[in-house]
């Protein structure tokens, strides 16, 4: 998930961008440093709560390691340079992202199916673009 | 739930998209410096993005 490379897009665009992540206010501390995020919103949830109530799924092993899915983590490692960073926490929580207008409703989703399934950023920007607009 | 190697689940699980955030709004959770957080907050007045990460990175 590479969303918060693209910050300054969604403040361009009046969104507010979070990240939440398993493990603890350290491993958040750790996240930001590693990747020069001064400014994001990191949150944790080591309990696992909201991944649950956002509908996110446990993978099956296929779903983590089936050579589909290995080949397209390849590609991007090599076309984009991008290396998957540490796991913390449960290793087969899978993520997602959820637009949630002003109000609470939760306008656009995209939830992993597996381990290589992320939304390109454009969409999210443009579902948020459109969440913008309602509010 | 049944569950084999590095906590992978056994059956194949669906997503189940919320309409609504509001069994989110209420859980509050820390940020990177300690801080609690209620999440209804992230929405109230602007559209927020919750990205929910595999892994740090």
């Amino acid at each position: 998930m590479q969303l918060h490379r693209d910050k300054e897009k969604f403040d361009e665009a009046g969104a507010r961008l979070v990240l939440i992540g398993q493990g603890t206010p350290r491993h958040a501390e750790h996240f930001i440093e590693d990747y020069g995020l001064d400014g994001m919103q990191v949150l944790v949830d080591p309990d696992r709560r909201t991944y649950k109530a956002a509908g996110t799924k446990v993978a099956t092993m296929s779903e983590l390691f089936s050579p589909r899915i290995v080949a397209k983590a390849a590609k991007i490692t090599a076309t984009q340079r991008l290396v998957q960073g540490r796991t913390q926490g449960h290793a087969a929580q899978l993520g997602g992202v959820l637009v949630v207008a002003p109000g609470g409703e939760v306008v656009w989703t995209h939830l992993a199916e597996d381990a290589s399934d992320n939304p390109p950023n454009e969409a999210v920007l443009e579902a948020v673009h459109a969440a913008a607009e309602r509010a | 739930m049944a569950r084999v190697g590095l906590g992978a689940a056994v059956k194949r699980q669906s997503t189940r998209p919320p309409e609504r955030a509001d069994e989110l709004a209420d859980v509050v959770l820390q940020d990177h410096t300690g801080a609690e957080v209620r999440l209804g907050d992230l929405w109230r007045d602007q559209p927020a993005v919750l990205v929910f990460l595999r892994h740090y990175g």
